[in-house]
């Protein structure tokens, strides 16, 4: 990170005229000019490969000087992977929260990494960890492939028989477009689901928070003439009715949606 | 021209603070035990394999004339009418056997529907399919046995609600 900062710092020196050298764009990086002190913070990270399947998971311990790294978790597995163990895996895209990719087990909530911030106490040590109730992949990877068949089995896909009435847009009332706030925020990080113990204890059968809260998105969705048909696939005693109102959903989504809200609606509907 | 002359420079910089930080110690790192599964298993794990290809969704169960939306509706409503129940006949300070036995159905009913979600919840016929169906069959005599006793206990004793005032006032 330091490095990247002095190569831009010399590649800005050679265009002053366009822009000070104080602007230039790097990594979000802390000035390491300004204090002294090292502040040096434990992070514990799951480790297990899958090359080698015959040995138990370990919880592998760095240490990072908080003064050089960015202010969130991302920015420190990122440092940790650059600078001291390059087999460090987990999965990122945009860290900026709004791809869900970083989705893991922080300090004992599920999160993305990318929108915790990293405990500035540095007598406690951060502990991370897979999605729980996961099969790993690898380190701070899980498969999702469950979750993604189970997104698909609710169809996520506007479901019309009758053309629109222009032949070009399906238009829809400002009131039934606000019913979709809050609901199509959504990334599929799969956080909410992870946190729930009913879906770790049913995985198989109950569809699980997000996969709810999408299909209750369809529900609502006034362009969709499928609803009866949504709705029976939704009754029976599994799908939606292993939801105990236990709200762990709505606590950790990082996007800050309610998932809970959307089930019990979900019932409403199904109950009307 | 530019950018080639940027990746050399960043390689540089790069390699003198790894060395840098390796020598602060961080490159030693420690590796804990960690204890991910119990010594023993009351269970054999589950085969690691998705049914049907990547690409198919999970299959969809057909709905069901009881147990789905109708049999929440019945759940809530005897949850709702439970409530009214047990605080009328000590409101009122009367005692009514229509009440009473209205109040003992529908405790029966809220505890049968409370069990069994629970028995639903842990044991799963794919998992534990014999256990599953002894712990429904057990609760049913449960139930039984526990409505008959009921019944007993208001045709031939004093009732629910005159045994609770009994114990509070006692």
């Amino acid at each position: 990170m330091a490095s990247l900062r002095t190569t831009s710092r010399l590649f800005a020196a050679s265009r002053p005229l366009f822009r000070p050298a104080s602007f230039a764009r790097t990594y979000a990086t802390v000035d390491s000019n300004v204090s002294e002190t090292p502040k040096m913070k434990t992070f514990k990270i799951y480790r297990w490969n899958p090359d080698t399947p015959t040995e138990k998971p370990t919880m592998q311990s760095y240490e990072l000087d908080l003064n050089k790294t960015g202010p969130m978790m991302l920015d420190a597995l990122i440092r940790i992977k650059n600078e001291l163990d390059p087999t460090l895996t987990f999965r990122r895209s945009c860290r900026e929260g709004i791809c869900g990719s970083c989705a893991m087990n922080i300090d004992g909530v599920n999160t993305l990494a990318c929108l915790c911030r990293i405990p500035t106490e540095t007598t406690k040590e951060s502990r991370i960890y897979p999605l729980p109730h996961t099969y790993v992949v690898k380190d701070l990877v899980p498969d999702l492939t469950l979750f993604y068949k189970q997104y698909k089995s609710i169809k996520p896909y506007l479901q019309r028989d009758t053309p629109t009435a222009d032949g070009l847009e399906n238009r829809q009332s400002p009131e039934d477009r606000r019913k979709l706030d809050g609901l199509y925020e959504c990334i599929l990080c799969a956080c909410c689901s992870t946190s729930c113990p009913s879906y770790w204890w049913n995985q198989e059968e109950y569809l699980g928070p997000a996969i709810l809260l999408q299909s209750y998105r369809w529900l609502v969705d006034s362009r969709d003439e499928k609803t009866a048909e949504r709705k029976a696939a939704l009754d029976n005693s599994m799908s939606v009715y292993r939801c105990h109102t236990i709200l762990n959903c709505t606590r950790t989504c990082p996007k800050g949606l309610n998932p809970g809200r959307a089930i019990a609606e979900t019932k409403k509907m199904l109950a009307a | 021209m530019a950018s080639f002359a940027r990746s050399s420079l960043l390689r540089q910089s790069l390699a003198t603070t790894r060395s840098s930080l390796l020598r602060q110690n961080v490159g030693v790192s420690q590796v804990v035990a960690f204890h991910a599964s119990a010594r023993k298993q009351i269970l054999p794990p589950l085969p690691q394999k998705i049914e049907g290809t990547m690409n198919d969704p999970v299959p969809t169960p057909a709905p069901h004339p009881v147990e789905g939306s109708y049999h929440w509706t019945f759940e809530r409503a005897v949850s709702v009418g439970l409530i009214p129940l047990t605080i009328a006949p000590f409101a009122a300070g009367s005692l009514n056997p229509v009440m009473d036995a209205v109040l003992c159905t529908l405790l029966v009913a809220h505890s049968h529907v409370g069990f069994q979600a629970a028995i639903i919840d842990y044991f799963r016929p794919h998992r534990v399919p014999k256990f599953s169906s002894f712990c429904h069959w057990l609760l049913r005599a449960f139930t039984l046995t526990t409505a008959v006793g009921l019944y007993e206990f208001e045709t031939n004793d004093v009732g629910v609600t005159e045994a609770l005032r009994r114990i509070w006032n006692a």
